[in-house]
């Protein structure tokens, strides 16, 4: 794995014009937040582990199991270490005695200096960016996800998968400029089986039609329904709106598909098919010129989508501008969504 | 919020008794093997599309009971000419189960002024469970709808648990954390 990686971060952004980013959860995003605490000098360095194991028991720090306690000081040279010794929080006076802390021993023979306050990061961090950041505060493990790293650095996606991306958003910016002709909102959408790279719904925004909840989304997620022997709606006038016929549809196909951007949450991709036919748009990606709103993000939700890929933000947009329904921790099913996929292209269809 | 066209909203013994109505098509729900949630929309005491989910039989995880019952009003307006922005502002929906966020959202972007449910909803609650889309700001998705929750609720819940006790035989091994 390790090789790889380090190739494609070497590798240029060949010929493309867009960059895309993924829209991560506002835990992901956020600055890194801390809490006071006390610390102090390890004097005598023989007593570490006895230190460590009497503050365990007396300041166990539960909810902080991120936390390093003990960091070795490189500049200051009368001591190597340092230790925590609480939060300011645990105390209640916010006032420290090492008599009081170590009432049997003595302070100063138990290798301890003079304690001081710090800050320290509340949670472990979730990205690089924010463990560069809590660790120049206090020493944190951080369980790196190589892909969200290397998808914040626009690393995620080499050339081959680039070129790809941009067919599938070409051919949503087609139908919507179909759409559009119709007297449509010019938004396109396209579905792909990312085990095929085959597509499987095209759909443009059919909403001032006769019907005013069909925005592209829904008409894509129908379009699918269709392909597997359902579907709810006449798309007959809409002949830029087609589906391709699952007939039959080799098991395993479906289920090879890659480990995805958040792997903390489970979703395995089993179950992607039914007696051997795949499921609504369990392991599908969306491609889709523009932010869906609320209605179709949760839709996606409901219809399993694997990952969305969009141009340009919404006002209302549900997937990065409003809400983020797709890392909704209370929701069960996520979905990874990257945005800026031909992001001036698309901006264009909108004028 | 739509008061303006005539709108009257409906008295408590009214409610109740569309409710009733709502529950027996979430019965029905229950017995085709769908979730049970029934709706009714109700235009100048006037049933105008009633719903039950249609996720399995249409293979479209959208098919909630509201969305099927809008399309009964859309419908409808277009085979009497009716302009649907006109009448989707006088609807009152009763559902059984609190809308979710796609549905809150749909309704919305009707326009529609009330929802009177049953229970709340919440694994995909669109009304205050999860998200609160139907009070939110939001400019450019149609406009916010009152919600009175709470009728018929504990029927409601029972026929969602005998439900979910059964499990669905369509759906892929379920990776639904329960909430407790």
């Amino acid at each position: 794995m390790e090789p790889q990686c380090k190739k494609r971060k070497t590798r240029t952004l060949g010929t493309f014009t867009w960059e895309v980013m993924p829209v991560l959860s506002d835990e992901k995003l956020c600055e890194v937040e801390l809490v006071e605490a006390f610390a102090a000098p390890i004097i005598n360095k023989k007593q570490t582990s006895y230190l460590i194991k009497q503050l365990a028991s007396l300041y166990p720090l539960n909810n902080l199991p991120h936390i390093k306690r003990v960091r070795t000081c490189r500049d200051k040279s009368d001591h190597p270490l340092e230790i925590i010794i609480c939060l300011l929080r645990d105390i209640p006076n916010r006032k420290l005695s090492l008599s009081d802390l170590f009432r049997e021993g003595k302070a100063d023979g138990i290798g301890l200096g003079e304690p001081f306050q710090v800050k320290i990061p509340a949670y472990q961090p979730l990205t690089r960016f924010q463990f560069e950041t809590a660790s120049q505060h206090w020493p944190t493990t951080f369980r790196e996800n190589k892909q969200v790293t290397d998808a914040l650095q626009g690393h995620l996606f080499n050339t081959e998968e680039k070129a790809k991306m941009q067919t599938f958003m070409e051919k949503a910016i087609e139908v919507a400029n179909f759409g559009k002709k119709m007297g449509m909102e010019p938004v396109g959408a396209v579905i792909v089986n990312p085990a095929t790279d085959e597509i499987v719904a095209v759909g443009h925004d059919c909403r001032n039609g006769p019907n005013p909840l069909l925005h592209a989304v829904m008409v894509c997620i129908d379009l699918v329904a269709y392909g597997q022997g359902g579907g709810a709606f006449n798309h007959n006038k809409y002949p830029y709106c087609y589906f391709k016929t699952v007939e039959s549809f080799p098991g395993d196909y479906a289920i090879n598909i890659g480990k995805s951007l958040l792997p903390s949450d489970d979703r395995s991709l089993r179950g992607t098919t039914v007696n051997g036919l795949p499921y609504i748009c369990t392991g599908y990606d969306l491609y889709v010129s523009r932010e869906p709103c609320v209605m179709c993000a949760m839709a996606l939700v409901h219809s399993r989508i694997r990952r969305v890929f969009y141009a340009t933000p919404s006002p209302d947009g549900a997937l990065g501008t409003k809400y983020k329904i797709h890392t909704k921790k209370d929701l069960n099913h996520h979905y990874d969504v990257f945005k800026g996929l031909m992001e001036d292209e698309c901006q264009f269809l909108l004028s | 919020m739509g008061e303006g066209g005539g709108f009257r909203p409906p008295e408590q013994h009214e409610r109740e008794q569309w409710m009733e109505t709502a529950l027996s098509m979430a019965k029905e729900a229950l017995e085709n093997g769908e979730v049970p949630v029934g709706c009714l929309m109700v235009y100048r005491n006037e049933i105008l599309g009633q719903g039950r989910n249609e996720v399995n039989e249409t293979k479209n995880a959208t098919r909630h009971a509201e969305m099927v019952a809008i399309d009964q009003v859309l419908e409808w307006c277009h085979q009497r000419d009716r302009d649907q922005k006109e009448v989707f502002e006088q609807v009152v929906l009763y559902v059984t189960v609190e809308p979710c966020i796609m549905c809150a959202a749909a309704l919305r972007l009707l326009n529609i002024p009330l929802v009177v449910y049953g229970c709340e909803n919440e694994r995909f609650g669109g009304c205050g469970s999860v998200l609160n889309i139907s009070k939110d700001d939001l400019q450019q998705t149609g406009t916010p709808f009152q919600c009175i929750g709470g009728y018929r609720a504990n029927e409601a819940v029972e026929l969602l648990k005998t439900f979910y006790k059964a499990e669905n035989p369509n759906a892929p091994k379920s990776k639904v954390r329960k909430k407790q």
